[in-house]
């Protein structure tokens, strides 16, 4: 769909819905490069109302044809984000969700967008780190924080739409038969590392002691970060596709992943992952068990094993022309090494 | 590389057509997308993976392999394994390599149902053998840019 299209269709579709404005014009449209999932776009919307002139920024976010997470389906995200809009987090408010193909061709959300910018996880061209040491020690216990109060959120009658696991071992073996599931639907044949660690997680599914609400991507690369002023701080967490229910260890796991240190030692590029640990049991209540947390560490690389595979195979399929599906084929080795080391066949400090 | 060399050629082609083509607006700029299509799209059908490193990964596989037959002694499932080694195509390279991978994720599946004491010697040879792979895979990798394609 050409810039233009897109532009008027999303013009029409938010002239709907604001109240009382006699002119509505979208005055800025950018398809953002940051997110590999979903396609996002960012605009800018001019409301004109009694004479006055005002501007709000927004964020779409629509199925792609394909993509790192299929199938698709965004309600969810919506449902979630939209009622955390009473819940102290920073999430955006996300006030719509368009299912009709008539609108944008595919289903979409809009979210208002928050101020910040998403540093990226991995290493700036200079070799530099996502964030100095003065940004790491403001940020780090926000955004771990931010994960314990994420946890502490009552999911009881709100979520039970994202599937309630049984208590015991439902909520890790559902995760593992999710992630196996999709390396079985890229059709790729089945890498050795990749089969030694499903058989080894399906064999030790830890028991997970509470459900919570888990986000599912919690890392650097999905996190919000407003720079200006003294101290940097969280302004949103972003890119909810993977929200569900299950062991909050899984999101602790999965941000303090060595997928996400940006070439430094710490977790998200933000503290040890030992101080990561320690502050989330600290802030959330909750002990950080070991053993959960290295079945979680194993799961997060087969999680972007399958993410990747899933990529691949729509490049292959043609059914995406987006060569970033591309790249994840020769990155494929660096999950091997992180496999490796997660599952002790190379040496190494995970 | 799970992408065939043909088809990761036939998608770059089509992305530059596609989606960057519309916004190269100099003349110079557009002539040189396009020669570097007719480059890509001519180069598609003479080149191959390097055979060296399919060999060298056949032959670390297929030595495994040979290892975890032999530590499993007269387990039943060392038949199947050895089966599995045997039925792997001598060649070409890449098939070959390809092949001895599925008799690795067999091995692994077999060893699952076993005793641990009893295939400690296979999951050695297994895992020295993983170990070695990806140190050959991440050998040819070239610094990653992926900054720079996030943020374009």
């Amino acid at each position: 769909m050409p810039d233009d299209d897109l532009r008027a269709r999303l013009e029409r579709f938010v002239g709907r819905r604001i109240q009382g404005a006699d002119r509505v014009r979208v005055t800025h449209l950018e398809r953002s490069t940051e997110g590999f999932s979903q396609e996002t776009f960012v605009f800018e919307v001019e409301i004109g109302r009694d004479g006055a002139t005002e501007r709000r920024g927004y964020v779409a976010k629509r199925e792609p044809v394909a993509g790192l997470l299929e199938p698709y389906d965004l309600e969810p995200e919506f449902r979630v984000l939209h009622a955390l809009s009473d819940d102290p987090l920073p999430s955006p408010r996300t006030p719509w969700f368009e299912r009709d193909p008539a609108v944008l061709d595919r289903p979409f959300y809009v979210m208002e967008r928050l101020p910040g910018d998403v540093p990226i996880p991995a290493a700036r061209t200079d070799g530099a780190a996502p964030f100095d040491d003065g940004e790491r020690e403001a940020l780090g216990p926000e955004v771990v924080d931010a994960l314990a109060r994420l946890h502490a959120i009552e999911w009881r009658g709100r979520f039970d739409f994202l599937g309630v696991p049984r208590p015991g071992r439902a909520a890790a073996e559902r995760e593992v038969a999710r992630w196996e599931d999709r390396i079985r639907r890229s059709g790729l044949p089945l890498d050795p590392a990749l089969a030694e660690a499903l058989l080894w997680l399906r064999r030790n599914a830890p028991v997970t002691e509470e459900t919570t609400l888990v986000h599912g991507d919690y890392r650097l690369g999905n996190f919000l970060v407003v720079r200006g002023g003294r101290r940097p701080r969280l302004a949103g967490i972003l890119d909810w596709e993977l929200v569900h229910l299950g062991d909050p260890l899984e999101d602790v796991a999965w941000c303090a992943s060595p997928l996400w240190r940006a070439a430094t030692p710490y977790a998200s590029a933000l503290l040890t992952p030992e101080d990561f640990a320690a502050r989330y049991a600290a802030s959330s209540g909750r002990a950080v068990d070991p053993e959960r947390l290295r079945f979680y560490d194993v799961l997060a690389v087969v999680k972007m094993s399958a993410i990747m595979l899933t990529g691949i195979q729509a490049f292959r399929d043609q059914r995406t022309a987006d060569l970033r599906m591309a790249i994840f084929d020769h990155q494929l080795p660096f999950l091997g090494a992180l496999l490796g080391v997660a599952r002790g066949w190379i040496a190494g400090a995970a | 590389m799970l992408l065939p060399v043909e088809a990761l050629i036939d998608g770059v082609v089509r992305t530059l057509v596609e989606s960057i083509l519309p916004d190269v607006t100099t003349r110079f700029a557009r002539g040189q997308l396009y020669a570097a299509v007719d480059v890509l799209r001519n180069l598609r059908d003479r080149i191959e993976v390097k055979v060296t490193l399919c060999e060298a990964e056949a032959a670390s596989a297929a030595t495994a392999l040979e290892r975890v037959v032999a530590g499993l002694g007269t387990e039943r499932s060392a038949v199947r394994i050895a089966e599995a080694l045997a039925a792997a195509p001598g060649g070409p390279p890449a098939e070959r390599a390809a092949a001895l991978r599925a008799a690795l994720v067999t091995a692994l599946e077999a060893l699952d149902g076993l005793p641990a004491a009893r295939t400690e010697a296979a999951r050695t040879a297994i895992a020295e053998h993983l170990a070695a792979q990806v140190m050959r895979d991440l050998m040819v990798l070239k610094p990653s840019l992926l900054t720079e394609i996030s943020k374009g």
